[in-house]
């Protein structure tokens, strides 16, 4: 493999500063200046989303670390017994672990059906139901929290597990309904309709033919709201304080009254379900099962 | 009759998650307009009786004191200002970088375009609170970018931690995703044919992008642009933990209004100036949507 | 009743009648193909039989069974998608299984069924793929091996050969006459390609605008088009508005184009009067020579264009006198011609307010067809 450099150089002979090359094999990598431009590229990205991971990795297991050293001056594996050696960072894991899958669990309940009925169904007002989601979303948080602290108190929810959930259900419900929505809307008719043909019932083609077609985009709405609720801190704090103090709620205390060290370690326990589940639906969120759902038709 | 009843039965079934989006956010958003237009009872007695200078409508229908007397306030106009000047730029920087990176990836190979994409699209999957911090070490006075600017001599270098700037890079960092996701897919679904009869016509790759991709992923790009600059308008965490305390955004400064000053209906002030402005970006998005279901009805 | 009876069946879609008063029979083994130009009412037909759509009026009927308010999933049809409509997330042999197994039938069995179809549609190799791996022509097959497995009693295909390349399409359809007539099932075969329909079918539906033009045996259809739709829709066809004598084919003021051998059309045709007919010629029925000069009453032509088809050349001609009329008229590849040539008509078809009166011939004077309404002018 030759490198960058020698690349470069062969083919700005081909193609002389200023003169544009009339036909290049291929759009960018065929010559010189794109292909050093592409790679300068990729590395101030991977610099800046990677960078700040990975520097808070370091923390998580830095003893002694003084600017301007690049890397720590001392290793140290203390922060991490510390941390659960804590009881009440222990508890917030376990809660967040807990309320991360019933939210997207009934999330799940109650946006799939009306996703298929938006897909499939001519539902009168369709257009408007869409648009009422989207504007919902538009709203600032920390305004709705307010008024719904009244609304809570009112129905009995402040400082209950279901409050909790109800609060992060809210955050989940525009992509648990849209993304889902065009999932089920992309599945060819005539699928359906050969399975319908060979004499399948309307419940088992929905359960053999269009769940199984649709299941990227089912798969990538889940994740991001079981990652909503792993994510959530505002509406928890307000609603489930004092007991239900989730990992993001903690975090925030930790990043103001702890070294760094201990925020670091717990930013990277929080951060391995959102890897793992990454990699699971990756290469689905990259097709455009995402995408497509932000459209609305 | 049938088919009024089945015409229900599609009703009922598409429900659920606009009923509750009605009862929990619609009616949260009914209460809080007359809240701030100084109606202290009904649905806001709980709150507004344990809340401190509240301005109250009395017998009259409406008042705009609430919002006369906190634009009054010249730093919260200053917020304003900042919040306003925060989106704008990160709008308009995640749009340039996902513009770039989507439009490399297209006109490169199937697998350059796959790492470009993959790792513009991993702050999707890190918490923001983590993803905040994390930016917040990396830029600040004893971060990577310091270190670094140091060991090369550059010891002018500014720490972003605390500034707007770095709300900005914050901002960025976590948008990046969606706007990528969005312009790159768009990009996408353009078949080659068209790029390629413009560039036969004569036209550079830059100038095919200019017009003609650019005007075929129009749709994308404006929903990116609306959901970014909407997120960002009402973002709490980013500038929370990122941000000066002088000026604020209005996120916070609505969360601190309420929770360490204990006046709601001024925060509730905030939280509306902010949804006015989040209207406005939504406005294009909506238009567009309009008129792309017009243009598919009628073809 | 065995077979498929349809009987005045109509369809509404987006407020355009798409179906209108549509009967049509189909015994069993037939093939019978539904041919007319997109939007003509033959795949809203095809769907309806299949239990797609609900029909607005009319009945349906397989085998003496009404089915018109049946679900598809309850028909004893088998439908072959244009998409093929195969199931991407399953394998080749689970898309042909995936009805048996709906079926409950023994697992040995619907392993013997399955394999036995795929090795009559020659994918016997292919069933562990899947169908985004398969080649066009082979996921065609695959969709008719999972429509035949079920041993429906009616076999549905819409355009299924349209998705394919020109020379596979040959090939396919001949395959699927093949173990149509093999397995003897009544088919109804949806097409906008005249020769595909010609060539495959026992009979062929034309429809037009939501209704039948003509139902008739492919020969039948092509020598004598029953409306004028038809006759301009299959095949190639010269057609003039004119006047007919016993001598020949009056066209404009001043030309008159002879009839190869003397008919008595004034005679044939009851006396009426010869004027307002539509004349349709095929060009296999326009006979030419080179042009002898000096010579009388004699219609001449130019070639204006000559098309080369491989093992015959079709010529079209404008004929001396009428400039703006075009006749088509096929001649022998190496057929030594000049460019300018002497006209005569062995054959014309005359349409009196778009339907067939008359068919006028050299061989055997004048016939009148039965089947078309005739009104004398």
């Amino acid at each position: 493999m030759t490198t960058t450099a020698e690349r470069t150089a062969t083919s700005r002979l081909e193609a002389p500063p200023g003169g544009r090359p009339r036909q290049a094999r291929r759009p960018t990598g065929g010559y010189g200046l794109g292909r050093v431009a592409l790679v300068v590229g990729v590395c101030v990205l991977v610099i800046f989303i990677f960078g700040p991971i990975l520097w808070l990795m370091l923390w998580a297991f830095a003893g002694i670390w003084h600017y301007p050293a690049l890397l720590p001056q001392r290793w140290s594996l203390s922060w991490w017994r510390q941390v659960f050696d804590y009881p009440q960072l222990v508890r917030s894991v376990g809660l967040s672990f807990t309320f991360a899958p019933v939210v997207m669990a009934v999330s799940a309940v109650v946006c799939l059906p009306a996703a298929y009925a938006l897909a499939r169904f001519p539902v009168p007002g369709r257009r408007t139901m869409l648009v009422v989601l989207f504007a919902a979303n538009a709203f600032p948080k920390i305004g709705l929290y307010i008024t719904i602290a009244g609304l809570f108190y009112a129905l009995h929810l402040m400082g209950t597990f279901f409050g909790v959930v109800l609060i992060q259900l809210l955050g989940t419900i525009v992509f648990m309904t849209w993304i889902p929505a065009a999932a089920f809307a992309s599945v060819p008719r005539a699928l359906e309709d050969a399975a319908r043909d060979v004499g399948a019932g309307r419940v088992r083609v929905f359960l053999t033919v269009t769940l199984p077609l649709a299941a990227p985009g089912i798969l990538v709405a889940l994740v991001l709201s079981f990652l909503a609720s792993l994510d959530e801190a505002q509406g928890t704090f307000l609603v489930g304080v004092p007991r239900y103090v989730t990992m993001p709620v903690q975090m925030y205390s930790l990043v103001s009254d702890y070294p760094p060290q201990a925020a670091a370690v717990f930013a990277v326990l929080l951060s391995i379900p959102s890897v793992v589940l990454m990699l699971l639906v990756r290469r689905h969120v990259l097709g455009g099962s995402l995408a497509k759902g932000f459209e609305i038709r | 009759m049938k088919a009024a009843l089945r015409r229900g039965g599609y009703l009922l079934a598409a429900s659920p998650p606009v009923a509750l989006v009605a009862l929990f956010i619609g009616v949260p958003i009914a209460v809080t307009v007359i809240y701030t237009l100084g109606h202290l009872g009904g649905p806001n007695a709980a709150v507004s009786s344990i809340a401190l200078h509240q301005v109250s409508a009395g017998d009259r229908l409406l008042t705009f004191g609430a919002y006369r007397e906190v634009f009054d306030e010249p730093n919260f106009r200053a917020d304003l200002v900042a919040t306003v000047w925060v989106t704008a730029a990160s709008v308009g920087i995640v749009l340039l970088l996902a513009w770039t990176i989507a439009l490399f990836a297209r006109l490169s190979g199937r697998r350059v375009a796959g790492i470009l994409t993959s790792l513009a699209v991993v702050p999707l999957f890190i918490p923001v609170v983590i993803g905040s911090y994390a930016i917040l070490q990396f830029w600040s006075y004893g971060g990577f970018m310091k270190t670094i600017a140091h060991a090369v001599g550059l010891s002018g270098f500014p720490a972003l931690g605390f500034t707007l700037g770095g709300v900005v890079l914050a901002e960025v960092w976590v948008s990046l995703p969606f706007a990528v996701l969005m312009i790159s897919s768009g990009l996408q679904a353009v078949p080659d044919s068209v790029f390629e009869a413009a560039r036969d016509a004569g036209a550079s790759t830059l100038q095919a992008a200019w017009s003609i991709l650019l005007p075929m992923n129009l749709l994308p790009t404006i929903i990116a642009t609306c959901f970014t600059g909407i997120s960002i308008l009402g973002s709490f965490t980013v500038p929370y933990l990122v941000g000066p305390t002088s000026p604020n955004l209005l996120g916070p400064l609505a969360t601190e209004t309420f929770q360490s000053f204990n006046q709601p209906q001024q925060a509730e002030v905030m939280s509306m100036v902010i949804f006015g402005l989040a209207i406005v970006v939504a406005l294009p998005y909506l238009w567009a949507t309009y008129r792309s279901n017009r243009d598919t009805a009628t073809s | 009743m065995p077979g498929l009876v349809i009987e005045h069946l109509s369809k509404t879609l987006g407020g355009r009648l798409v179906v209108e008063d549509l009967s049509l029979r189909v015994e069993p083994g037939e093939l019978v193909c539904l041919l007319g130009p997109s939007g003509c009412g033959k795949t809203t037909t095809l769907r309806m039989i299949g239990g797609f759509i609900p029909p607005d009026g009319g009945s349906i009927s397989i085998d003496g069974v009404d089915v018109s308010g049946v679900p598809p999933e309850r028909r004893p049809t088998a439908m072959v998608f244009q998409s093929y409509a195969l199931w991407p997330h399953m394998s080749v042999f689970k898309n042909v299984a995936y009805g048996l197994k709906l079926r409950r039938l023994p697992k040995p069995e619907i392993e013997r069924r399955v394999e036995a179809m795929l090795a009559l549609v020659n994918l016997s190799d292919k069933g562990a793929r899947r169908p985004a791996q398969l080649s066009g022509g082979e996921q065609q097959r695959v969709a008719l091996a999972r429509a035949l497995v079920l041993e429906p009693s009616l076999l549905l295909l819409d355009e299924p050969l349209s998705n394919l390349d020109a020379k596979l399409r040959v090939g396919v359809r001949e395959e699927i006459r093949e173990i149509q007539q093999r397995l003897g099932i009544a088919t109804v075969f949806v097409t906008h390609d005249q020769d595909e329909a010609l060539a495959i079918s026992d009979r062929v539906a034309v429809m037009s605008g939501g209704r039948i033009e003509q139902f008739d045996e492919p020969a039948a259809l092509y020598r004598r088009p029953a409306t004028t739709f038809v006759a301009g829709f299959i095949g190639a066809m010269s057609m003039f508005e004119g006047a007919v004598g016993s001598d020949g084919v009056r066209l404009g003021q001043a030309v008159q184009v002879p009839f190869a051998a003397p008919i008595p059309v004034a005679a044939a045709m009851g006396g009426g009067a010869a004027e307002g007919w539509t004349i349709g010629v095929r060009p296999e029925d326009v006979l030419v020579k080179p042009a002898r000069p000096g010579g009388r009453s004699r219609a001449t032509a130019r070639v204006l264009k000559q098309i080369p088809h491989g093992h015959y050349r079709e010529l079209v001609l404008g004929l001396d006198g009428l400039e703006d009329t075009r006749l088509r008229a096929f001649v022998a590849a190496d057929a030594p011609l000049g460019d300018h040539l002497e006209v005569s008509i062995a054959r014309a078809l005359l349409y009196h307010e778009g339907r067939l009166a008359h068919e006028v011939c050299g061989q055997d004077r004048v016939r009148v067809d039965a089947r078309a309404a005739v009104a004398t002018p």
